[in-house]
């Protein structure tokens, strides 16, 4: 299945390399998964530091079991605040 | 425990008096509060001479604690009709508290309406108010240096200066107006900007107050030895935590771009919109690279003793400084909100509105909502950097726009005005992060994300997590943070040390042991949070008695109407959960013994 994967601020270096024709923005491109992939599953393989991160799938937290499905948006940020 | 400088501009009379001790326990956003509450007739006119400004360094001001150099600003706001307090960083709070002075109260009116006045104290005590008409009607950037010359001239200047003063808009008496603060390099970038109090420190003919701190020490503490360990403690709690320690220092406030729009909470074009299509083009990611690349300042602090530091500098391309890095609330304002994607346009803007000395929120907010009228385009950076030029002229248009987002669409028919008690809202659209929305309607401030922060548990994961997108707990959550906050702002401590505060236990310790040390009174949870308690009650007791009701407590229509994109919805936390979220304040009043104001 096709997801787009975006990663933000420290993470950004994590991305892995793309075609051209895959990049969607600065921080976001489209991955081929195999189907049932979890959230857990992509953080391990793209071999995220183990810290605190925040995860959103089509714009909704969700947790590391979450399985992706065709066509979602999956984001990861890393501690992140302001104001 | 310092005095009070009472400064009368009706016969420019200054008198220093000891800080009551019904007020000892008071220090920042507490203090001005008080004085507000206890001199400031509810139904005086905000420009006229009853209107009192007063400035108050927080209790833990002029100490070496981390974070400790926040500065109150109070008054009842032209913007809202109600009590204001205002924060800024920049070095005036620790040079105030170092000099002895808990508070500075700025009354009455000058007789020479057109004067322009600088008040200035000395590190030796010595306060004096001169004349100063060469300052009338000049930016922020120029009025510094022209009063750094002068002062030089007379050997007056050293690092250790620091300014609070008004740009032209302030002059002006526009509602949109704030008041600088200059920051460790002397820039005037640092401001409490929102409320129109620029127009309140206009009105009373004051111009500039400059303070010469050069060789006053940190302020003595009751147990220095306590101090300095509990001060220690809070200092490696910050270190610790992700965001103060790293998070924050890297990017900057405006790290929260991507997340924000991400969670479909970024108000686009006037809040018709949760996301921003142009969002990498001014997000705190693209800001940091840009900074980098042409040799940029991208970490300080606003204050010595910052230990986050938040702070950097935007500069143009030859890389001379343009203006502070702007924070997230800034980029977002003069950015997504009027559609305008690029980060050079929106520093050109934010130091327009520096140097005209007005608040960027709610002239972003202002622009967005004249852009949304029709009489110029969304995206269009050069038609609101002419529009803000209007502001600079005192032209009709500009003084139309200098009033502010209300003020604007009341004048040209648009439909969304998105403000609550007459105050722009800020970064996060209420309807998909309905905590937030919470503190908007609620907060005696009128719309303002910093008196209850709720995107912590909403968004972010720090201090728990709340489901931003459903009414369900967010009255609570709402009341908790507008109660720390408060004590907080009391405390002259940076709201930023919150994001640790909520997730690690010693930091939130420390914060009870510094107080106690310092003051040599007792200090835990229940004085800290009670504090916040009564500057809440204050400040509510303030509104009712200004003519605010229940139905000031909401958000604008159109936020319970109409669907937003990405995720369709509206806002729906009910009227009454929102009434109990000062459910508090009778009793708390009661315990204080206060009724209504000047009681
Ligand atoms: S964290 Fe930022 S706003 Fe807070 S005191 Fe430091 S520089 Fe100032």
């Amino acid at each position: 299945m096709r997801v787009q994967l975006a990663l933000f601020a420290s993470l950004s270096q994590y991305l892995p390399e793309a075609a051209a024709e895959d990049r969607v923005s600065a921080h976001a491109q489209m991955v081929d998964l195999p189907d049932g992939t979890t959230v857990g599953q992509v953080i391990t393989t793209l071999g995220l530091p183990d810290e605190p991160r925040i995860v959103f799938v089509n714009g909704r937290h969700a947790p590391d079991e979450h399985t992706l499905a065709e066509g979602d948006r999956l984001a990861i940020f890393p501690p992140v605040a302001g104001g | 425990m310092g005095d009070i400088l009472r400064v009368n501009m009706s016969d420019l009379s200054i008198t220093r008096e000891p800080l009551p001790e019904k007020w000892a326990r008071y220090g920042g956003r507490a203090l001005t509060d008080a004085i507000v509450f206890a001199e400031v007739p509810p139904d005086a006119d905000p420009l006229g001479p009853e209107n009192k400004l007063v400035i108050a360094p927080g209790s833990l001001g002029g100490t070496t604690g981390p974070n400790t150099g926040r500065l109150s600003i109070g008054a009842k706001s032209p913007l809202t009709g109600g009590i204001k307090e205002s924060n800024s960083g920049g070095t005036a709070a620790h040079a105030l508290a170092r000099m002895g002075v808990s508070a500075i109260i700025i009354e009455g009116e000058p007789e020479d309406k057109l004067g322009r006045y600088v008040l200035r104290l000395f590190a030796d005590g010595k306060v004096d108010i001169v004349h100063r008409h060469d300052l009338a009607g000049l930016g922020t950037y120029e009025t510094v240096a022209v009063a750094k010359g002068i002062e030089a001239a007379e050997h007056r200047m050293s690092e250790k200066s620091s300014f609070i003063l008004v740009g032209p808009s302030g002059e002006m008496g526009m509602k949109a107006a704030g008041i600088a603060v200059t920051d460790p390099a002397g820039y005037p970038n640092r401001f409490a900007g929102r409320g129109g109090l620029g127009a309140v420190m206009g009105s009373k003919g004051l111009k500039l107050i400059a303070i010469f701190y050069e060789g006053l020490g940190a302020t003595e503490h009751a147990d220095k030895d306590a101090f300095n360990a509990a001060s220690k403690k809070f200092g490696a709690a910050l270190r610790e935590h992700a965001v103060t320690g790293q998070g924050l220092p890297t990017y900057g406030t405006n790290v929260l771009a991507n997340i924000i729009n991400e969670a479909g909470g970024y108000p686009t074009n006037n809040f018709a919109l949760g996301q921003f299509e142009g969002v990498d083009g001014i997000s705190g990611e693209t800001m940091r690279e840009i900074t980098v690349e042409r040799g940029g300042n991208v970490k300080h602090g606003c204050h010595a003793g910052c230990v986050i530091q938040c702070s950097r500098y935007y500069v143009d391309k030859d890389g001379h400084y343009k203006t502070k890095g702007p924070e997230y609330e800034t980029a977002w304002s003069l950015g997504a909100d009027c559609g305008i994607s690029d980060m050079d346009a929106v520093a050109e803007l934010d130091r327009e509105c520096g140097d005209l000395g007005l608040d960027t929120i709610e002239m972003g907010v202002t622009l967005g909502v004249y852009m949304d009228s029709g009489k110029i385009a969304f995206g269009d950076a050069d038609a609101a950097m002419a529009a803000l030029k209007e502001i600079r002229k005192g032209s009709e248009l500009g003084k139309i726009l200098g009033d502010g987002a209300e003020a604007t669409g009341l004048a040209f028919g648009v439909k969304r005005i998105p403000v609550v008690k007459h105050q722009g809202l800020p970064a996060y659209d209420p309807r998909p992060i309905q905590g937030i929305g919470v503190t908007y309607a609620t907060s005696t401030m009128g719309a303002d994300h910093t008196a209850g922060y709720t995107i912590t548990a909403n968004v972010l994961g720090v201090g728990g997590n709340v489901d931003p997108l459903k009414p369900e707990g967010q009255a609570e959550l709402s009341q908790g943070l507008q109660i720390a906050t408060a004590m907080l702002d009391s405390l002259g401590l940076c709201i930023f040390v919150a994001f640790a505060v909520l997730d690690i236990p010693a930091a939130f310790e420390a914060i009870g042991e510094m107080m106690s040390a310092h003051t040599g009174e007792t200090w835990g949870a229940d004085e800290l949070m009670g504090l916040g308690k009564e500057v809440l009650t204050m400040e509510r007791l303030y509104n009712d008695a200004a003519g605010f009701t229940a139905a000031d407590d909401r958000l604008p229509a159109f936020f319970y109407e109409d669907k937003l994109p990405p995720h369709d919805v509206v806002f729906t936390v009910t009227d009454a959960e929102l009434d109990s979220v000062y459910s508090f304040v009778p009793e708390t009043a009661a315990a204080m013994g206060i009724t209504k104001p000047g009681s």
